[in-house]
Formats: structure tokens, sequence, C-alpha cells
């Protein structure tokens, strides 16, 4: 056998090796799959997408609510906010959210605090889907309501009334809100800011039927 | 069965093995990363693309070595297997570019493009493939951001307007979508110009596939001793490579061409040694 194929041999040894190495020991083939082919940046498509803000008690894939989503919701309304890594879209909203709740924390974090908003009590979660644990990441399907399967997502989730039973009732926007006539973060905060007094009058209207923690 | 035929076969297998993701149709999303381009924001994707992995990797100042590590060593084991053979075996983009050949073939015989194409500074364009991986995938994803994923033609092609077509009045084009459709329509126009000129100038996946062409198992050999240099090997050679004096061309992507063209039977593949 001469040099050549040995080097040949040597070399696929070891890239098949380091291939199989960091599929086997580390965690590489969830991350890709679950922070860049199940979710996609929707500004990274060159596209806003069009979805109306009504609450809705059907969850996206028909599964149940999560648990941290309902413990959070025996407090008060709960915001969900989808980001990621390197999404112009993401970019744009980060500041605004942190405007509309007055509050400061890393694009990288997992963050979740209680805010008083108007008097009443927000459960702020946020998620950066490239640096976030399973529980939350798994969340982002059930509440992509339009089946965009994109970030920047944000839902909002409150109390509804459906035959009888106080149910958990959400919403979910995407993108950078263009697509409901705001071009500016004040113009988001402002059209957020409606919606979140829109969830805080169902959720009081329907929180005596809700179990509290 | 004929070469051709046998890499048509192969080109339609992968074309529908990497679209096995629509939900339901089977909707496999696995988290491989594609060994040749394609958008994993095409609603049918299987995997990822490895670009939108390596800008991840390098993403804004930070430093991610699964995902930098991940992509390469999918094309690296491919790579040392057959070389290049993948853009023109698997890639749906070299398929693309199979069905606009034949019109760049013909533009190939005005005077203008042959001028053009034996210009002496194109072999120099074929490196702004390896300025654009470094420059637009590496340097601006860890400096600025995600460039390169904001105006690919291959993103907007095999991702953006599948997602249009599929959700009808649900999406409306943000401010990148009109420099990316400048992109798209460059790049349509190029590959109707220049036969596989998308490959020979541009894509950074061949970028990285190009140099295993060097180590590779799978390569073209040519006999030159016995070469009459009638360049029939060269015309047909889609790439545009100068056949008779090639050794294990980073440009070669294993396509057969030369093999059959050569009236002589003097070009084939090997799947071993220099």
């Amino acid at each position: 056998m001469n040099k050549f194929v040995v080097l040949q041999v040597c070399a696929l040894v070891l890239i098949s090796g380091a291939l199989g190495g960091i599929l086997v020991f580390t965690p590489v083939y969830d991350e890709v799959r679950s922070g860049i082919v199940l979710v996609l940046c929707l500004s990274c498509l060159k596209l806003e997408p069009k979805s109306i803000t009504d609450f809705t008690f059907v969850t996206a894939n028909n599964q149940d609510h999560p648990e941290f989503v309902l413990e959070n919701l025996s407090h008060g309304v709960v915001f969900l906010h989808y980001s990621g890594d390197s999404c112009a879209g993401c970019d744009t909203m980060y500041p605004v959210i942190k405007e509309l709740f007055s509050i400061d924390f890393g694009k990288q974090d997992m963050f979740h605090t209680r805010v008083t908003f108007e008097n009443s009590t927000i459960g702020y979660i946020y998620v950066n889907i490239h640096h976030t644990i399973h529980e939350l990441r798994d969340a982002q399907p059930i509440y992509d309501k339009d089946h965009f399967s994109g970030i920047p997502m944000f839902t909002i989730v409150t109390l509804g009334y459906d035959n009888g039973n106080v149910k958990p009732k959400y919403t979910t926007l995407y993108g950078t809100l263009t697509t409901y006539g705001c071009s500016t973060d004040a113009e988001r905060v402002v059209f957020l800011q409606e919606l979140i007094r829109e969830s805080i009058v169902m959720y009081n209207q329907n929180k005596a039927g809700y179990p509290q923690n | 069965m004929k070469l051709q035929i046998k890499r048509l076969i192969s080109q339609i297998i992968l074309f529908f093995s990497a679209n096995l993701g629509y939900p339901g149709y089977p909707g496999l999303k696995t988290g491989f990363c594609f060994p040749f381009f394609y958008c994993q924001a095409c609603p049918a994707a299987t995997s990822a693309c490895p670009i939108r992995s390596l800008e991840h990797s390098v993403s804004q100042g930070s430093f991610t070595w699964r995902l930098f590590l991940f992509p390469l060593l999918i094309i690296g084991f491919l790579g040392m297997l057959t070389g290049r053979a993948v853009c023109s075996w698997a890639c749906p983009i070299g398929f693309l570019q199979r069905g606009t050949g034949r019109i760049a073939r013909k533009v190939k015989k005005l005077p203008i493009a042959r001028k053009l194409g034996t210009h002496k500074a194109e072999k120099y364009f074929r490196y702004t493939k390896y300025g654009l991986l470094i420059g637009l995938v590496f340097v601006t994803s860890y400096l600025i951001g995600f460039i390169f994923t904001d105006i690919c033609p291959v993103g907007f092609l095999t991702g953006t307007i599948p997602v249009l077509i599929l959700n009808p009045g649900k999406f409306v084009p943000n401010y990148f979508f009109p420099v990316a459709l400048v992109i798209v329509v460059l790049f349509l126009v190029l590959i109707f110009l220049v036969e596989r000129g998308w490959c020979r100038y541009f894509c950074p996946v061949g970028a990285l596939l190009g140099p295993f062409n060097k180590i590779s198992f799978l390569h073209i050999s040519v006999n030159k001793e016995r070469c009459v240099h009638c360049n029939v090997c060269a015309y047909e050679c889609p790439m545009g490579i100068d056949v008779p004096n090639m050794h294990r061309d980073p440009e070669c992507i294993l396509c057969g061409k030369c093999v059959i063209a050569c009236p002589e039977e003097l070009i084939t593949f090997e799947r071993r040694g220099r």
C-alpha cells in the first residue's frame, strides 16, 4: 500500500471517528434539529407573517398546555417570548419587549420574571431557542397557532370561559408586527400594550374559576 | 445502464430524499446537515443547510465548536469518499443547473461567451466562492450577522418561494425581500448563461468540497501519455475544466461527461491512489 492510500485511509478514519464521536457524545444532533431545522428565523425567510390576534382555546398541535405555563397562569397572564440568535426580527423585537415590561436581560439568557403591568401580574418567559432547555423549546409548537414554525414569536396566555369551564386561552403573534401596522418601536409597544390589556380583562373576568396556587 | 442515466436517477432520488420533511408526507425532520446546498426553510426539507450551521457556529462573536465541526465533518466524510461528486450526483441545485445547462451550452457557442469563457481572468474568478465562504459566511456572521442567509439565492429559491406558494396570502415581504429577489434573478440569469455558473463561481458548499478532490478515494484519472489532446472532453466538461491537463482538480464534480466523451477511452473513474 503506498503512502497516499495510507494518508487517505487515515483521513477517512479520523473524519469518521470525529463525526461518530460528535454525534454520540455531544447534543449537536438535537441542537441542529430543534434550533435550525424545526424553528425558522422568519426574517431570514425575507417574509413577515400575517396572522390575526384572536384568542383561541385550541393549541396548535392539540397537546396540553405545558406545566410551566399553567403554573404561571395561576398568578396572572403569561407572556411567552420566543427568540433566537442572529435573527434580525428577534433583534428588532428585543428592545421593544424590554421597554414594554421595563426589564433588562441578556439575549442569550433563559429569563423568567413576574412583572407588574398596570397593577396586574404578568409572568414573562423569554426563550432563546438556541440556548434553552427541552421543556421550553418543546412548548413552541404548542403555541405556534398559525403553523409558521418561526421566530420571533410571542404568545399571550390568559383565561377564557368555554362551555362551563375556565380554560387557558391564548394568541400568538409573529415577526416584527409590521403586518399589524407597526413600523416603529413605539407603535409596537402600544400594540402589545393593547393586546395585554385585553388579555388582562379576560383573565380578571375568569380567574375566579381557575385554581390558584 | 448508461452513466448519465444513473446520475439522473441518483439526482432524482436524492432530491426526494432531501424533501421528506413536509408535515405528514412523511414529516421527517432530522438533525443532520445536508452535504450540499439546500435550505432548511424549505417546508419539505429533511435537514439543515450546512452554511446555516456554520453561520450559527460563529454568530456575532461567539464560537460553538459543535455547530462548526458537524457540517464540516459530514461534508468531509463524503468529500473523502467521493470528492466533489456530491455536486453532480446529489445536489438539487446541481440538478437544476443540469436542466439549464442545455441553454447555457448554446450560449457558450456565441463569440462573446467564448471570449469571456477563455479569458485569462476566468480561472481567478473561480476563487470567488472561497471568498464568499470566508467573507460572507464566516467573517460577517462573526462580526455583524447572517448576511449570507439574508441574500442567499438558494434560500430564496428553495425556502422563500415554496413557503409563499404553500401559504398564499399568509406572508408579506420584509425589507430583505427586494434585495434577495434581485440576487435570485441574477442567479437565474447566471445559470442560464454559464453552464454550472453557480457551482463554478459562487457555491460556498462547493468551496468546502473542492479541496477534498485532492485526496478523495474516487477521482477522475486521465491517461496523459496516450492523450491526443483532441479536447472533446474539455468541450463536454460542464465546469469548463481543461480536462487533458487536469489532475485531481478541485473544480471537477465527477459528472463523468468526459469519461463518456473521450473517443480513446483514456479518462476513467479511479477508486484509489493518486
